[in-house]
Parts: structure tokens; C-alpha cells; sequence
């Protein structure tokens, strides 16, 4: 990892650190007792996902009909949240592969944190299509294995069991990224505990020693993964989008839709790395390892792919006027100025207006402002999906079957239970595993920080520790 | 009874918990003592030995684990000897009569080991043909309906007190021939047989009278045709042989005299041969939208209180152009009467082969309306009196002497035979309150309904499927009854009761099927006798027997100025409501019918109540505006009567006149079982009585505005009514398509008209006018040229080489025949065992309707012409919904047919968002109560016992041959394939090739007008592949590539523009 970083460029971990501080600083939320911000937090977290789950056994118990959907509108609520949370995911696995593909380096910081999210998302993701269907007894007819009726196989047709392959893949893909990630860490957790502990994280790090061989298979395994995930991130995403795009109802049938789902799951992922991350740093006091120039190049992504998206959206105007086809036409004239107009002025202003405010430097460096931007992309990706699949729907072919759909009581109750949830294990994973990673930050602590000639540059160099051992 | 606990059972008692029963049960398998066998005394005869031993070890352990095993259902029990005429699974078809009152259809029930399951069309029967009504199909459920009364009771106090039969008759005979007046009351009664039984009883007992009456009255016009052609009777119409018709509120396709026979003679003119086009033309004078009006090709509004004043106009104008007497008529609006004088001329234009009909229970109007028909040569021609129709015989003003008798304490019995005054008569309250004067009141209703529960004696009746009868339902014309079933309870019919009390000589009351002995007597003697060549056999097997009658010599003697003054004058009033029967709910008493309940009404689209129609016209700019302040469809309204104020829910109706609203009758039951009960509004006691006839309008009406409050689950299954309503814009003066306009949200109203064209563009409904036909058929041709190269361009082969041998299933759908009914529906509920759910549920649209019927406005915004559009699967040959399908549940068939494996779903519902004509249904809750899930199973109206279809009794109604669908499946219209397969086995058993005749949908087969036709498109010299060549017959949304198999034809309208001037 030894690359000429130019003097001028920032380094990517401030406060001058040395290698014995990054272990103290990061290891030490696993083993002080929780704050009270932390206490608060995890029981509102389990309060929230416990009633997400009762809404959850309720729709199982008493039937689908506890849901609003109806003749018309098929998919409402469950499969809105389905496709934002997978959205969200994506940041992870983008940070984790193709950052690292990349050699962006300043990936190191967040890359531990928004991989468990994007973990912790696809969780939550994969819980809408199974308990979306009539039957979740016998949801196991969607898995391909041999069986008695004939064998009777799965329609290998069907985007759904696409579905299916893409998201098992990815979560298990992305799983293996970030345990591989860890294990180097569990063993400097290992290494600093006594008892019990030590015995847990012993096991957990695969009795890592930290031999040559061990960091250079770490190394390999970890390509090797980055590889893997890296076709993976613009996969899951197209392959979500094809339930939409290979139907035949006018507003789904789009061939923009692999591209731009895949845009706006970027664009969404970092907008809930940030919110986690802004959150993270200033409880955790992890500001001086997810700086402010981590913030600024994940606005710069979000502006980015905010902008994608934007265009892709104006895409699909023109092409459903250029198509000349009626049904299309009026699929999106509704959208804007139909009964769901709002949720398409939801949308685009969050989505595609409000990012903008990122090509100024000042407001992509303020926490505050990329707090909320990063809660207003997330709901207008919420909104994107919601405008796909509900308006969508309401006004399709035959006038006569058009109707309208409001979610119930349960519909949200599982939604808020689902984000419960997601920060009930967010909240867990900060306590059991550093939330940046140990091993990875200390490679490039030297990298962009020693040769630093700009502002605030400390020239007392900390050379004497440099051959510490980098898990101390 | 180790599954006592769980969530099944087998009978009410089990679930009651009745101890005897579960009792009962564990005993059934006792087990066995070895020890008991073998210390038997005979034990020491029998060699015994190992063997045996493991002999009865081995039935031991057999018996153990079948007694551990899960009971069967219990009344699978096979027979011991087999009935001749049954064979397990293999349905049975009797020709029977439906009738109810007024209300009679022949049909063919079709029963399943011994229990009666639908209900067809008679095809031999000259009047009907083999069409059917959507009352007459849901008949079938009302005979399972646990509300009806089991046993004859005698009422204590407040209390019923059961009796045994011979107790009862015992207690009526000393009551009878105790002297005093008797009258039984009846509604219209077309039964020969029972006149006959009627008459014997009055003859023992004098002083007995018959009284006839209908909730609906058509008493005007019976009395009308006495004094002018000297027959208290409806003559028989032939609107087949009429080129025009003009309708005065009656509603002929819907609920008027004979719905099934009109709408059949009506379609015949209807249809469209593109060669040689020709059709009737036909008039709706009326305020409402009715089913007819909506039919119509032209309709002229007048108010309730006008229909006389238009009456009189055309009369005049026919008069003055005929030669005949005027009479003076009474002001009308302005555009009525430019548009009646054009119908005046079109009419004499076609002398003899034109028909005006009129509702109205006005004398006065009645006898201007016959004299019209006189003037117009039709009498004998397209109305005659040779076949002079039984189907409406009350007598208004024999049912108001009867109340005034009452009322004085001089009747001492009334017997009520099937009717309900208490709720249907104008009177009700004061009927009932007469009733508790007559010493001794007897009912035959099989409910305890508002009049029933007034009554001292209850002789419930049989249902028709349980009973013996005949009908004759024109003159010469008769139909028979024969029961399908044993009595499910322990009714009699009210001939048998009748007659015992009579103790008459022709009838011997211990004889197993004692009315069918007096029947067949009866018939023998004055029917059979009197046809040639026919055998009571042949007769009770056709059902249906039609002798020869005289030609009538027309007399005909009218005084119209006498008529004139009797005529309803225009009230001026500002707003008038008129009263309407609905399709479905009759007088009110189907009320406990819950197929006819959920029912879209054709028009509105409500289910489960009834609703004000109120006029909707187009603001000028952007919106369709209503009166009384109402928004949204089902907002409530205060409807103020007279001194009663009622708060009922409205429904912006197109088509509803300015100034006008309506209201249908028959809702608001209070006592009709436990569906019925307490749904819509009761407007009977309402109606006015004005020269001894009950009218159906009301003048001094306010309606008050709406608060904004939408009716608790109010429940229309459509949300969007139009397809390019157009109107003026006021700015422009331009006519755009103001439904376009409107669907913009308010927010973007003051940017936008709409987009123009995003209805009207869709392929859903093609519809001409029969001037512009050859340019239309041109145009259609065009485009299905367009949208079939585009289609051609395609990456995959397809699959048509797989249907191309054997069969392939199709269906054709004629729009112009179609009147939007609704008998197809009720008969697809029955066959394919669709589930009720209620009206909370279809407030969600979540009705399982597997056939539904679209109704779409379009035109002029103030006078819309109306298309019904039976919409169901369309079994596309490139079908969207099976490729999204994970788990291949729904697929193609090599017969075209789009299946469900019902097992194998798992309810993903992606399928159903994906069909672009959004026919899939998904049972959101245990709808049929089919996982015996209690927490599941669902309420269709307030149920105490227990959901409607977990009882017994209304399960015996269910199709064996259709799986019950659990909860969380798609389902949907499967082309009736249990029929198909029928089909094809019975052509395989002949060793022959499959003909038409052999597959029939339910659809089909219940379309009283042959709409719907069903067939192999691989059959050349099939109906089907006849009507597949129509060059009016397009695909709904063809370009979308779905390759659907039915076919629709283009809406054809006979409108005359210049009559709207």
C-alpha cells in the first residue's frame, strides 16, 4: 500500500494518531459499558422493531386482507419498502468493492460501518417478500430443489426468482466481505480481553495470529471478494428493477430501469451511510477517523447519483412522450398530476432538487446540512419506489379497475419495525465489533498522512512508532 | 374426540361442545379387550393359537391406530343401494320453474348427488329460451338459507311456540269454519293448480276471497287494458318486431313484467350484421338512469311528475298526425317536447312496427299509452293479447279494501302466501297494525320477516326446489315445478296446507306425494287434455308445454279525454325523486340473498345498499360537479320526505336529470334474516297512493348538502365511470373530453385540460354509430392491422403451433347484445364457487368476482350513451401473468386455457398486478372458510353464530367439482373448465368429436340474450368460429401483445343526434 500521496492532499485520518491510539480509540466502544445516548437508543430501536414484528405476526395470523391492497393495486407498502431497503444496501457493497478496486482509499473509514448496513438492510429487505405472499407456509416452493411433485421446478422465468438468486447471493457475498474484514479486528479485540470474551472473539477471528501468510491470504481473500461483489452491486439492483421492467404495465415496462435503479440505490445507500455515519462520529467521538472529508466525497456521490437519477427521471418523461404509445403517456402525466402527484413532487424534489445544494463546497462539508439532506434523499427514495409501484398501479389499463390504496395501521407498523430493526442490530454492531476498521486504517494512517505539507499540518513526525506492530 | 379442541369440527353440536355428541363420538370405535375375547366362554370352543393371537393383535393395533386416526367427514357416507338415477359425480338436470310472485324464469336445475347447485336456462321453453336472470340463478342459495323457519309454529305472546302439522291443522280448520270473512293474500300467483286448490278452499269455507297485490304495482295497467281491450291482463310484447321503441320509465331490461323475455326479443335487433346493419331504434323517457335508459339509444329526461305530460304530448302528436282525437296535455319541458315530436314522427313512420311502453301506475297515462299503440296499428302486431301474460296480476285497489276490512275487525283469517305487506305496501305500518285485529293470521313466508313475525300461525312454505307447482306464465304457456329435494326442513307447501285444511275429495293428504297426485289430476284433466300428443311425462320432463290458443279479435275502445284528466300533472316542484325496483334486490325480498346482495347494481356499481342518484354535470372548465355539495361517491346526504328525513348516501349519477334524484326499493329489510337485515334504506312507506294506485315519485322532496361524511363502508366496485364524456369548455367554446379534464388533481386544474385522449385513445371500448358504421369497421380495420404488424415483430416464436391441433378455447362477446344484466355474473358465483365477502371488503375492492361487468359513460356529458362490458381472464396466449409467476402456478394449458394450480400458489400476487385487464382475484381472508381457521374466517353482514359459509347448510350449495380456494391464493375465471372437461369426456365416451353443444359456460348458458359464446376456435364449423369472422370484433388492449382469446364487438348505437337539439 505504499503509494506517493501528493503533500497537499488532506491526510485521511486526523489528530495525528498513532498506531497504539487507533486501537485504544476503536476497540473502546466494545468494551466500555454503553452510554446512556446508547441505552435510549437501543430500547426505543427494540420497541420499535418489537411492535414491526407484532404488525408481522398479525398479517400472518389474521391474512393479507390486513393490508390495504386490493384488486387493482397488488403491491403497496411491502414491496415500496422492500426495494428502498435493498436500495440502501448498496452503499456498502459499492464502498467496500469498488472503492477498494478503485484504491480509494479514503474508503477505510466508513467501509466497516456502511458494509454492516448494508447487511443489516438487505435483512430488513428480505423480510417484505416473504411475508408479502398469502402463503409464507409454503414459500419454500420458490427454492429450486428436488422434490416429489414431479420434480416440480420453480419458473425460471419469473423476475421474482431472480429476485430470489440476486439477493441470496448478495447477502451472502456481502456477508463473507465483512466478516473477512473483521477477523483481523476480532483478533485485536481478542487480544486486549481476558475470560469469556477473549474466548468469543478467539473464536470469532479464527485464531488469527497475524502471520505474513495470514495478511496475505486476508489480502487475497479480499480481492478476490471485491471482485466478486463489485458485478454484484450493479446486479442486484437491475435484477430488482426487472420485476418492474420486464411487466407489461405501462410505467414498469421501461428499459431505463436497470441503470437507474442502480443510481438511485447508490444514491440512497450513501445518503443512509451518511445519516448513520454523522451519527456514528459524534457519539462514538469517531471524528477524526470519518472526517469531514469522508462526509464530502460521499456528497460528492450523492450529487452525483442524485443527478442520474434526475436525468433518468426526465429520461423517462421524454420517452413516454417520444413512445406516442397512450397508456405510457398517460402513466406518467398521471404521476405528475394525478391523484399521486405529491408523491412524485416528493421525489423529484428530494431526489433530484434538493442534492444540488451539494455543488457548493460549504454545505458538502456541514454536518448539519448533510444530515438532513441525507434524511431527505431517503425519503424521497422512498418515495421514488412508492410512486413506481403505487401509482403506478392505481391507473393502469381499464379505467374501471382503477383504485386508490392508503396504507393500513400494520402496513406501517412492519415499515417503522423494519427501520426498529435495522438499528436495533446497527446499535448491537457498535458494540461488538469496531465500527472502522482496526486493520485496514492503520495501512493507510502513513499513506496520506506523513508527507501532509497544507494547512494544520503537524511536521513532528511520529516515525519512532511507525514499526509498531500494526494490531497492537 | 381428541380434535375437540382444535380448530375443526364436524357438526354445530361439536362445536357447541354438546356433550351427548362428543360422547357419542369417543364411543364410536370402543376398544377391544383382548382379554374380553379370549375369556369369552366361546373362547374355549375355538382352537386357539398363536395365530390367532397375532390375529387379534393385529386388529388391535389396526383398530387403535385408525381410531387415533382424524374422523372423515361424516356424511360421506356412500349409499347402500344406489339411487337409480344417481351416480356419484355425475350432475343431474330437472326441468323446474323459478317464481317468485311476479318474477318466473323455466329453468333446468342441475343437482349433485341429490342436492340442488345451479340453475340453468330451459331451452325449450318458447318463452324464455334457455335465458335466465340473475334472480333466478341465486335462487339456488336461498333454498340453504338457515334464516327460513323449520318447523310450523304458532306465535305465544311474543314467543313462537312450535306445533306438530296435525295440531296446526287441527287449530286452522276450527278457526276456518268458525264462519267470518276469509282472505288469503297473495302476491301475483301464476299457479293453475293452486287457483284450483284456492277456489275448492272457498267454496268449503265461504266467504273467502283471494287478494293479489305486487310490491311494484302494475295495477294501472291491467285495469287500463280492461277497458280497453276488455283483458285485465299484460299483453304479450315483441320487441323483436318493433323498429321503434319508446319506453316510458319502464324498465324492460331490468326489472319490468318480463326482463328474461324482453331482453332476449330486444338483443335480436340489437345485434349487427356489418353486411346488412340494421337495428331498432329505441327511446328511454325517464329522470334516472335505469338499466333500459341506459340501453337506450336516445333518452329524453323528464320529471317523475312530466311522464304524464310527455305521455299526453306524443299522444297528441301521434293523434294529430294519425287523425285521431287530441286531448289537451299539460305543459312539459321544452326540449322533451322537441324530441317527442321527432319520436312522434319516427313512430308513425313505422305503423305496426313500433311499441311504447310506459311503467307508469297512472290509469289515466295507461290508457293514452294503449291508445298510442292503437293509433300506431301495433295491437296484434308488436303487443297482443292471444298470449296475454300472467306475470303481474295485484290489484291496488282490492289490496286497500282488504286493509280498510281489516282495519274494521271484520276479517277474521288472513292467510298470506309468500308476500310481505308489512315491508312492500305503502301502507305496511298500517297493515301490520290491522293484522293484530284479525283474530286468526296465517303465513306461509319462510323467513320470519316484517310480516311473518306478525302473524298468529306460521305454515312455512316450501322453497320452490322442494316443491310441486306449476305456472302458467302466458296464456297457454305453462311451466311446471318439480322438487329437486326432500324438504330441508319440516315445511309443506301451501297447496298441500290448502287443500288439508279443505279436506277436499281430490286430494288424499296421506299419499307420499300427495300435491303431486292432485297436480298431476289437475293437469290431466284440464291441461294434458287439451294438447296434442303430450303425456304428463314428456310434459314434466320439457318442463315447459305450450298449447294452441284462439286468436284474439281485437276491441278496442278508449276514452282519452277522460284519460287526460286523469293524468299526474307537472308539479313544478324543484326537486323530484323518483322510486325504482333494483335488478337485484326485486320488491325486497331477495334481501337474504347475499349472491344478489354484493351484486353490482348494472348501473351505479354499488353492492350492499341502496343509494341516491343525483345529477353530475361538467362545470364549463375542469370538473364534474354534483348538487348538495357532494365530492365523492357515498357521501351522505339528508333526504327529507315529507315530514321524514332520512340520511342516505349518494351516487353522482350521469344521465340523472337536472332537479331530479332517485332511489331504488327493496333495502332497508328489518327483519330478513341475517344478510338482509339492516342494509340501505326502506322507501315503501313513502310511496304515495294517488286514485287508488300507488305511485313511485315523490314532488315535495328536499335534499339537504353534504357534510362531506362518506357512508361507513360504502362500497361501489368501480372508482372510474367513464371513457370520454365529452362537454363543452366555456372558455374556448371548444367540446373536449371532460372526464380527461378531470382526472388532473385540483392542484394542476388551472394548468392543464387533461391529457386529451388518454381515455378515448385506449383500445378498451370501440363503439360506433350505426350511420358512421362502414368508416368505423374501416378505421378498426386499420388498426388492428397496425397494432398486429407491430406485434409480429417479436424475438420469441410463440407458441401457436401447440394450439393448432386439437382444441383451442375462445370466446366471443357481443357488446351490442349485452344489457348489462348481470345474470352472467350470479351464475359464474355459482358454478365456480366464488366467494360473498361483504360489504367492508368490497369497500377495500376486494370482491372475488371472477366476471364482472364495466360500465362505461361516454358522449355527451348530459345524455351518455352507456356500454356494458362483461370483462373476465382473457386467457392470453402470451400471457403476462404466467411468466411472473416464481413457482409456475398459473400456466398455459395446449388448450389455450390459463390455469391455476391453486395448491402450488403461493401468493406473491404479481400475477394479478401484472394483468392489464386486472381480472385476478386474491383471497386476502378465508373467504369460504376453507382452512378452518377460525381467527381467519370472515363475516360477510354481522353474523353472530358463526361466518356464513362455515354453516353446513350453505356449503350444501357449493360446485364439487370446483376447489374451494383457501386464503392467500389467486384466483380466477378458468373458462369454466370443470365444464370443459365434462365435455370432452362425455364426445370421448360417444367416440366423437367434441361439438359446441357439448361445452357451455356458466356465463353463457345464463345470458338470456347470447352474448357470450364459447368455443373451440380450432372448429371450423363451430358457432364460435362463425362469430370470430364479425369484422366489428376487436381485442381489448390488442397492441399490448397479450394475445387475449376473446373477442368483443364494437358498441353500435342507433342515436339520433337530433334529438338531443
Amino acid at each position: 500500500m505504499s503509494v506517493v500521496v501528493s503533500p497537499v492532499r488532506r491526510p485521511l485520518v486526523e489528530g495525528h494518531k498513532t498506531y497504539h491510539q487507533i486501537t485504544e480509540d476503536l476497540c473502546s466502544p466494545t468494551e466500555k459499558s454503553p452510554s446512556r445516548s446508547w441505552v435510549i437508543a437501543f430500547i426505543i430501536s427494540v420497541a420499535v422493531m418489537s411492535y414491526g414484528f407484532f404488525c408481522i405476526f398479525w398479517t400472518i395470523w389474521m391474512g393479507t386482507g390486513s393490508w390495504n391492497l386490493n384488486r387493482t393495486i397488488g403491491w403497496g407498502y411491502d414491496i415500496t419498502n422492500f426495494v428502498w431497503w435493498i436500495g440502501i444496501g448498496h452503499a456498502g457493497t459499492l464502498i467496500s468493492a469498488i472503492l477498494m478496486l478503485f484504491r480509494q482509499r479514503w474508503r477505510t473509514g466508513v467501509n466497516r460501518a456502511a458494509e454492516a448496513m448494508t447487511i443489516f438492510a438487505v435483512i430488513c429487505a428480505a423480510i417484505f417478500p416473504l411475508i408479502h405472499v398469502g402463503r409464507i407456509w409454503v414459500v419454500y416452493y420458490f427454492f429450486p430443489y428436488p422434490n416429489t411433485r414431479g420434480p416440480l421446478w420453480p419458473n425460471f422465468n419469473s423476475p421474482l426468482l431472480w429476485d430470489v438468486f440476486a439477493i441470496s447471493t448478495y447477502f451472502s457475498v456481502s456477508l463473507l466481505f465483512w466478516y473477512t474484514g473483521l477477523v483481523p479486528d476480532f483478533a485485536t479485540i481478542r487480544n486486549r480481553a481476558t475470560g469469556l470474551r477473549k474466548k468469543i472473539y478467539n473464536s470469532l477471528s479464527f485464531g488469527w495470529t497475524g502471520s505474513a501468510k495470514h495478511w496475505q491470504r486476508w489480502e487475497s481473500l479480499s480481492l478476490v471478494l471485491a471482485g466478486l461483489s463489485t458485478p454484484l452491486v450493479l446486479s442486484v439492483h437491475t435484477i430488482v428493477s426487472f420485476d418492474f421492467a420486464t411487466s407489461v404495465i405501462p410505467g414498469w415496462h421501461t428499459t431505463i430501469f436497470p441503470p437507474y435503479f442502480v443510481a438511485g440505490a447508490i444514491f440512497s445507500g450513501f445518503a443512509m451511510v451518511q445519516t448513520l455515519m454523522v451519527i456514528t462520529r459524534k457519539v462514538l467521538h469517531l471524528e477524526e477517523y470519518i472526517t469531514l472529508e469522508h462526509v464530502e466525497s460521499m456528497n460528492k456521490v450523492i450529487l452525483v447519483t442524485g443527478t442520474i437519477v434526475g436525468v433518468a427521471y426526465l429520461t423517462e418523461l421524454f420517452i413516454a412522450w417520444y413512445s406516442g404509445y397512450v397508456y405510457e403517456q398517460f402513466a406518467f402525466f398521471n404521476r405528475a398530476m394525478g391523484i399521486y402527484w405529491w408523491s412524485y413532487f416528493g421525489m423529484m424534489t428530494c431526489n433530484v432538487i434538493s442534492p444540488q445544494i451539494f455543488w457548493v463546497k460549504k454545505f458538502r462539508r456541514s454536518i448539519f446540512v448533510t444530515f438532513f439532506m441525507s434524511i431527505f434523499v431517503n425519503i424521497g427514495m422512498w418515495f421514488e419506489r412508492f410512486v413506481i409501484i403505487a401509482t403506478t398501479l392505481a391507473r393502469d389499463y381499464l379505467p374501471s379497475s382503477w383504485s386508490y390504496y392508503k396504507p393500513t395501521w400494520v402496513e406501517i407498523g412492519i415499515y417503522v419495525g423494519t427501520i426498529g430493526l435495522f438499528f436495533t442490530l446497527y446499535l448491537i454492531f457498535t458494540r461488538v465489533a469496531p465500527v472502522v476498521a482496526i486493520a485496514e486504517i492503520k495501512h493507510i494512517l502513513k499513506a496520506g498522512g506523513d508527507q501532509y505539507i497544507g494547512e494544520h499540518a503537524n511536521h513532528s513526525h511520529h516515525s519512532s512508532q511507525s514499526s509498531h506492530n500494526i494490531h497492537h | 374426540m381428541k380434535n375437540f379442541h382444535k380448530n375443526s369440527w364436524i357438526d354445530d353440536k361439536d362445536l357447541s361442545g354438546d356433550i351427548s355428541f362428543i360422547e357419542s363420538s369417543s364411543n364410536e370405535l370402543q376398544p377391544i379387550a383382548v382379554e374380553s375375547i379370549l375369556e369369552d366362554e366361546r373362547a374355549g370352543l375355538i382352537e386357539s393359537n398363536r395365530r390367532d393371537f397375532l390375529k387379534i393383535l393385529g386388529f388391535g393395533v389396526g383398530a387403535a391406530t385408525l381410531a387415533s386416526c382424524e374422523i372423515p367427514i361424516k356424511k360421506a357416507i356412500p349409499y347402500t343401494i344406489r339411487p337409480d338415477d344417481i351416480v356419484p359425480g355425475v350432475a343431474n338436470y330437472y326441468a323446474s320453474t323459478f317464481v317468485d310472485g311476479g318474477d318466473v324464469c323455466s329453468v333446468l336445475v342441475k343437482t349433485r348427488e341429490g342436492r340442488p347447485i345451479k340453475i340453468e336456462g330451459n331451452s325449450l321453453s318458447p318463452i324464455f329460451k334457455a335465458g335466465t336472470s340473475a334472480r333466478a340463478q341465486a335462487s339456488v342459495l336461498s333454498l340453504y338459507d338457515y334464516n327460513r323457519i323449520r318447523k310450523p309454529a304458532i306465535m305465544d305472546g311474543q314467543s313462537l311456540m312450535e306445533k306438530s302439522w296435525d295440531e296446526i291443522d287441527s287449530l286452522l280448520k276450527k278457526e276456518f269454519s268458525g264462519g267470518g270473512q276469509i282472505r288469503i293474500l297473495s302476491r301475483t300467483m301464476m299457479s293453475p293448480s293452486l287457483k284450483n286448490a284456492i277456489s275448492e278452499f272457498s267454496a268449503k269455507y265461504n266467504g273467502t276471497k283471494h287478494v293479489m297485490y305486487d310490491p311494484i304495482s302494475s295495477a294501472a295497467m291491467l285495469d287500463a287494458n280492461l277497458k280497453n281491450f276488455n283483458q285485465r291482463a299484460i299483453p304479450e310484447y315483441r320487441f323483436d318486431l318493433a323498429d321503434v321503441i319508446v319506453s316510458f320509465n319502464a324498465d324492460f331490461l331490468g326489472t319490468w313484467i318480463s326482463p328474461v323475455e324482453y331482453a332476449a326479443q330486444y338483443a335480436k335487433r340489437r345485434k349487427i350484421d356489418a353486411k346488412n346493419a340494421s337495428m331498432s331504434k329505441h327511446i328511454q323517457v325517464e329522470c334516472g338512469m335505469s338499466l333500459t335508459g341506459s340501453n337506450a339509444d336516445n333518452r329524453i329526461l323528464v320529471k317523475p311528475s312530466e311522464q304524464g305530460a310527455a305521455i299526453a304530448f306524443l299522444y297528441n302528436a301521434i293523434a294529430s298526425q294519425t287523425g285521431g282525437a287530441t286531448i289537451t296535455s299539460p305543459a312539459l319541458n321544452d326540449k322533451a317536447k322537441a324530441a317527442l315530436t321527432k319520436v312522434a314522427t319516427s313512430l308513425t313512420a313505422a305503423k305496426g312496427k313500433s311499441l311504447v311502453i310506459s311503467s307508469s301506475n297512472n290509469l289515466g297515462e295507461q290508457i293514452l299509452i294503449n291508445s298510442i299503440n292503437q293509433a300506431l296499428q301495433n295491437v296484434g302486431q308488436t303487443l297482443s293479447f292471444s298470449r296475454a301474460s300472467m306475470q303481474r296480476q295485484g290489484n291496488d285497489q282490492d289490496m286497500a279494501q282488504l286493509l280498510k276490512d281489516m282495519q274494521a275487525g271484520s276479517i277474521s283469517s288472513l292467510i298470506i302466501i309468500g308476500a310481505n305487506p308489512c315491508y312492500d305496501y305503502p301502507m305496511g305500518a298500517a297493515f301490520a297494525e290491522a293484522l293484530t285485529k284479525v283474530k286468526n293470521s296465517v303465513c306461509t313466508n319462510s323467513i320470519l320477516d316484517e310480516t311473518a313475525s306478525m302473524c298468529k300461525v306460521l305454515v312455512p312454505d316450501n322453497h320452490y326446489l322442494e316443491s310441486w307447482g306449476d305456472v302458467e306464465i302466458q296464456r297457454g304457456r305453462f311451466s311446471l315445478i318439480q322438487p329437486t329435494i326432500n324438504p330441508l326442513f319440516n315445511t309443506r307447501q301451501i297447496g298441500v296446507s290448502l287443500l288439508t285444511w279443505t279436506e277436499s275429495a281430490n286430494f288424499n293428504a296421506k299419499a307420499e306425494q300427495a300435491y303431486y297426485e292432485y297436480l298431476k289430476n289437475y293437469w290431466s284433466q284440464n291441461i294434458l287434455s287439451k294438447a296434442k300428443n303430450s303425456s304428463w311425462d314428456q310434459a314434466l320432463h320439457d318442463g315447459v308445454i305450450e298449447l294452441s290458443v284462439p286468436e284474439l279479435a281485437s276491441s278496442f275502445s278508449s276514452n282519452v279525454t277522460e284519460a287526460a284528466s286523469l293524468i299526474t300533472k307537472p308539479s313544478g316542484a324543484e326537486t323530484e325523486i323518483s322510486f325504482y325496483e333494483a335488478v337485484n334486490m326485486g320488491g325486497g325480498q331477495y334481501a337474504n340473498n347475499p349472491w344478489l346482495m354484493e351484486m353490482p347494481d348494472p348501473v351505479m356499481r354499488t353492492v350492499w345498499g341502496n343509494y341516491l342518484a343525483i345529477p353530475i354535470r361538467f362545470d364549463g372548465d375542469r370538473r364534474f360537479i354534483s348538487a348538495y355539495n357532494v365530492k365523492e361517491n357515498g357521501e351522505l346526504v339528508d333526504l327529507s320526505l315529507g315530514s321524514n328525513t332520512y340520511q342516505v348516501g349518494t351516487f353522482k349519477q350521469f344521465g340523472q336529470m337536472e332537479g331530479t334524484v332517485s332511489i331504488a326499493l327493496g333495502y332497508g329489510r328489518s327483519k330478513a334474516g341475517v344478510c338482509g337485515t339492516g342494509i340501505g334504506t326502506d322507501f315503501y312507506n313513502q310511496l304515495p297512493v294517488k286514485d287508488g294506485y300507488t305511485q313511485y315519485f315523490l314532488t315535495d322532496i328536499k335534499v339537504g348538502n353534504s357534510s362531506g361524511d362518506i357512508e361507513k363502508n360504502f362500497a361501489c366496485v368501480q372508482h372510474h365511470h367513464t371513457l370520454g364524456v365529452t362537454a363543452i369548455e366555456t372558455s374556448t367554446g371548444n367540446k373536449i373530453n371532460a372526464d380527461e379534464a378531470a382526472l388532473v388533481d385540483d392542484a394542476f386544474k388551472p394548468l392543464t385540460k387533461g391529457y386529451q385522449g388518454s381515455l378515448t385513445k385506449r383500445t378498451v371500448l370501440r363503439h360506433a354509430n350505426l350511420k358512421e358504421l362502414p368508416e368505423a369497421i374501416k378505421h378498426l380495420e386499420e388498426e388492428r392491422a397496425e397494432a398486429q404488424k407491430l406485434n409480429s415483430h417479436t424475438l420469441y416464436p410463440g407458441h401457436s403451433y401447440l394450439y393448432n391441433s386439437g382444441h383451442h378455447w375462445g370466446l366471443h362477446i357481443d357488446l351490442n347484445a349485452c344489457t348489462g344484466c348481470a345474470a352472467c355474473t350470479v351464475a359464474c358465483m355459482a358454478e365456480n364457487n366464488v366467494p360473498v365477502v361483504g360489504k367492508r371488503e368490497v369497500s377495500r375492492h376486494h370482491e372475488m368476482t371472477w366476471l364482472r361487468i364495466d360500465r362505461y359513460f361516454y358522449g355527451d356529458v348530459e345524455s351518455p350513451n352507456v356500454v356494458y362490458q362483461p370483462m373476465m381472464c382473457q386467457h392470453c396466449n402470451n400471457a403476462p401473468c404466467e411468466n411472473v409467476c416464481p413457482v409456475n402456478a398459473t400456466n398455459h394449458s395446449s388448450e389455450g386455457l390459463n390455469q391455476m394450480a391453486y395448491n402450488r400458489c403461493v401468493g406473491t400476487r404479481y400475477c394479478a398486478n401484472n394483468c392489464p385487464y386486472k381480472v385476478r382475484r386474491f383471497n386476502w381472508y378465508d373467504f369460504m372458510a376453507a382452512d378452518l381457521f377460525p381467527v381467519n374466517q370472515h363475516n360477510i353482514n354481522k353474523e353472530t353464530d358463526k361466518p356464513f359459509y362455515a354453516e353446513n347448510l350453505v356449503r350444501m350449495v357449493l360446485n364439487p367439482d370446483v376447489t374451494v380456494r383457501s386464503r392467500g391464493v389467486i384466483e380466477k375465471c378458468s373458462f369454466c373448465v370443470q365444464r370443459i372437461q365434462e365435455g370432452k369426456l362425455n364426445a370421448k365416451k360417444d367416440e366423437r368429436s367434441l361439438t359446441d353443444s357439448d361445452v357451455k359456460t356458466a356465463c353463457q348458458t345464463a345470458c338470456p340474450t347470447g352474448a357470450i359464446t364459447f368455443g373451440d376456435m380450432n372448429n371450423e364449423s363451430g358457432v364460435l368460429t362463425g362469430k370470430l369472422k364479425n369484422p366489428l370484433n376487436y381485442i381489448v388492449l390488442e397492441e399490448v401483445n397479450v394475445q387475449s382469446v376473446v373477442n368483443y364487438t364494437m358498441k353500435v348505437i342507433n342515436r339520433d343526434e337530433s334529438l338531443d337539439a
